[in-house]
């Protein structure tokens, strides 16, 4: 089994737990949430800190998210066992001149922050998200639209919509998760939520003309669910060019191209599963229903989404975190067990697949694909539980390939350590 | 007073019968041994107290073997919430209701404590507390390669899933440690462990 190597730990190390690491969408650096209130900046060129936010929360910060499109400026949104979050701005280098119109009129709606030049270096504090009850545990931001998830241990989901610069409202609390909301994710091409729970469930929310609800309940784990991601729009491809497949094959990527993305989701019961949306039936072949207009609408907005396939048993603990590659397609997975687990999506061979194809026309659009453990370390954080795992591009001297990737790992030691895959 | 508990006539065991090594080197020397390997971010003394030791230099004493009677002794002395006894003689914890469990394959180096915990009464609302206060203890006495899973004693209380769910989560507990008053709590609780 190849390992994953150890390329670096992020420097200075935290000397409290450390949640949750994320890389900045273009820039090559990332940011680590920490238990000691502040979230650390560390380059992915050199691996040390640059900068740190502090100041905002009076508790742990348990975790972050960057802006996605943000050009010239960097967001960061933080959200702390304080029940607050807090959004962070940043002028990123070599914007400061060029964006210096931009800066005074960000300054002047601040409240005057007149000095200029060697504040351009530093986090700005925005504003504050307050609303929840109690500890924020997870937020992402939308890749395709102006809004904000939040969620808590209060049970609820919140959505925020930025509607100017650093002025949120709130469009909608979701409170029907019955336990504390641990995660939500956005779907990266349409306006839907996924919410994993300490009720076991993951939830799919969406508006409905103007509200937003819940379009799909999907129960099956048995434990808290930690992380809930969604595949990216192309991840298909991961699975080789279109000239190369067999019929069986080309039907099936058919066959997930209209269902999309998928979602994959971790829990304490030491499970990873990954689930699809049911193709609706098309709209032609129920005329009747057009006669009852109202229960077309709701059959329109559920989604029936249904466990499509679960990876390999790896961890024999918790499962705290999965990271679904954006370029490859592999996905690795950490938890309290201290293992770092990569997989990868292969086509069955030729004798599996048509034994799958016999069973009926039913399970055709699972069951082609096979998942396989293809690298593992154990103890990557010494004794210590590992909380959050991710992808990265990587930025040091040692790349050896375009678009390589790193793994990042973020563990109760206060490391935060980048792995290098060979597969 | 008496009557607002929610066990107030609990049974007590006698000193003498409670399990002990009967070694000669005193308890609190050992513990404190232990106190400087916890992981400094789980301390309830002061959550915000610069961290203690670095756990890179404690490879050595990784090696050194702790049984059920050394975690008993650990969480035997902590004090009940309500009444002004321990969790040994009070039969909260137990000596045969704790194992060790070691690595679950040769390369893994992280070993389990689970300890189960009687509650005084089916009913004791308490019992999350009480079973926060064992946990905290162990994860701060223990040596970070053990895993703490502290559980309610099948059948002894009603509300036992629930409990235990919330002893188990991680972030829960650690939200728990930086709330001032159930701190306090705890920490009365931890103040008779030596």
């Amino acid at each position: 089994m190849p390992s994953l190597s150890l390329l670096a730990a992020a420097h200075p190390s935290c000397n409290a737990r450390t949640w949750l690491s994320t890389p900045h969408p273009h820039l090559p650096i990332i940011a680590t949430a920490c238990s000691d209130k502040t979230v650390r900046i560390y380059s992915l060129q050199n691996f040390q800190q640059q900068s740190t936010i502090s100041g905002g929360h009076k508790r742990s910060i348990r975790s972050c998210a960057w802006k996605p499109n943000s050009r010239g400026e960097s967001v960061l949104a933080t959200g702390s066992f304080d029940a607050s979050a807090g959004i962070w701005r940043r002028w990123e280098e070599g914007s400061g001149r060029a964006g210096r119109p931009e800066m005074d009129y960000t300054n002047g709606l601040a409240g005057g922050d007149g000095d200029e030049g060697d504040d351009e270096d530093e986090w700005r504090f925005a504003v504050i998200l307050d609303g929840h009850d109690s500890e924020i545990k997870s937020l992402s931001f939308s890749p395709i639209a102006p809004l904000l998830a939040t969620c808590s241990r209060d049970k609820s989901v919140w959505i925020w919509e930025e509607l100017e610069d650093d002025n949120f409202e709130t469009v909608a609390v979701l409170q029907e998760h019955e336990g504390d909301v641990k995660c939500v994710a956005w779907h990266p091409s349409e306006q839907m939520l996924a919410s994993g729970s300490y009720d076991d469930n993951i939830r799919m929310w969406k508006e409905d003309v103007d509200d937003w609800a819940c379009c799909a309940l999907l129960t099956g784990h048995e434990g808290t669910v930690w992380w809930v991601e969604f595949e990216d729009t192309n991840n298909i491809y991961a699975l080789g060019s279109s000239e190369t497949l067999n019929d069986e094959q080309r039907a099936y990527v058919d066959t997930r191209l209209k269902t999309g993305p998928r979602l994959m989701s971790c829990s304490d019961d030491m499970t990873i599963r990954v689930w699809r949306r049911v193709p609706k039936d098309k709209p032609e072949q129920q005329p009747n229903q057009l006669k009852a207009p109202s229960i077309w609408k709701n059959r329109a907005f559920e989604e029936e989404w249904v466990e499509d396939t679960r990876l390999p048993r790896a961890h024999e603990q918790p499962v705290f975190a999965v990271s679904w590659s954006r370029k490859t397609g592999k996905v690795v997975s950490a938890g309290s067990d201290g293992k770092i687990v990569v997989y990868e999506e292969r086509w069955k061979s030729g004798a599996d697949a048509l034994a799958t194809i016999g069973d009926g026309q039913i399970d055709r659009s699972a069951g082609l694909t096979e998942w396989v453990v293809v690298a593992e370390t154990v103890n990557a954080h010494d004794v210590f539980e590992i909380n959050h795992v991710v992808w990265a591009p990587r930025a040091d001297r040692g790349k050896r390939v375009d678009e390589e990737e790193v793994v990042v790992s973020t563990g109760d030691d206060g490391e935060v350590k980048v792995w290098v895959v060979d597969t | 007073m008496e009557a607002d508990k929610d066990n107030a006539n609990p049974t007590i065991l006698n000193p003498s019968d409670l399990p002990s090594r009967r070694r000669s080197a005193p308890t609190a020397k050992r513990v404190g041994i232990f106190e400087a390997l916890a992981p400094a971010n789980i301390s309830p003394a002061d959550p915000l107290a610069p961290p203690v030791a670095s756990d890179s230099t404690l490879s050595d004493d990784e090696r050194e073997e702790i049984d059920e009677q050394e975690v008993y002794d650990l969480i035997s002395t902590i004090s009940d919430p309500e009444h002004p006894l321990s969790l040994g003689s009070l039969g909260v914890v137990t000596l045969d209701d704790i194992a060790i469990i070691p690595p679950a394959s040769p390369r893994s180096r992280i070993s389990s404590v689970r300890v189960l915990i009687t509650p005084t009464t089916s009913a004791c609302s308490l019992t999350t507390v009480i079973g926060l206060g064992v946990k905290v203890r162990l994860l701060n006495a223990l040596p970070p390669r053990f895993r703490v899973d502290v559980r309610i004693k099948e059948g002894t209380s009603r509300t036992a899933d629930e409990v235990n769910k919330q002893l188990g989560d991680k972030e829960r507990v650690a939200a728990a440690m930086e709330n001032r008053s159930l701190v306090n709590v705890v920490n009365n609780m931890l103040a008779t462990c030596a």
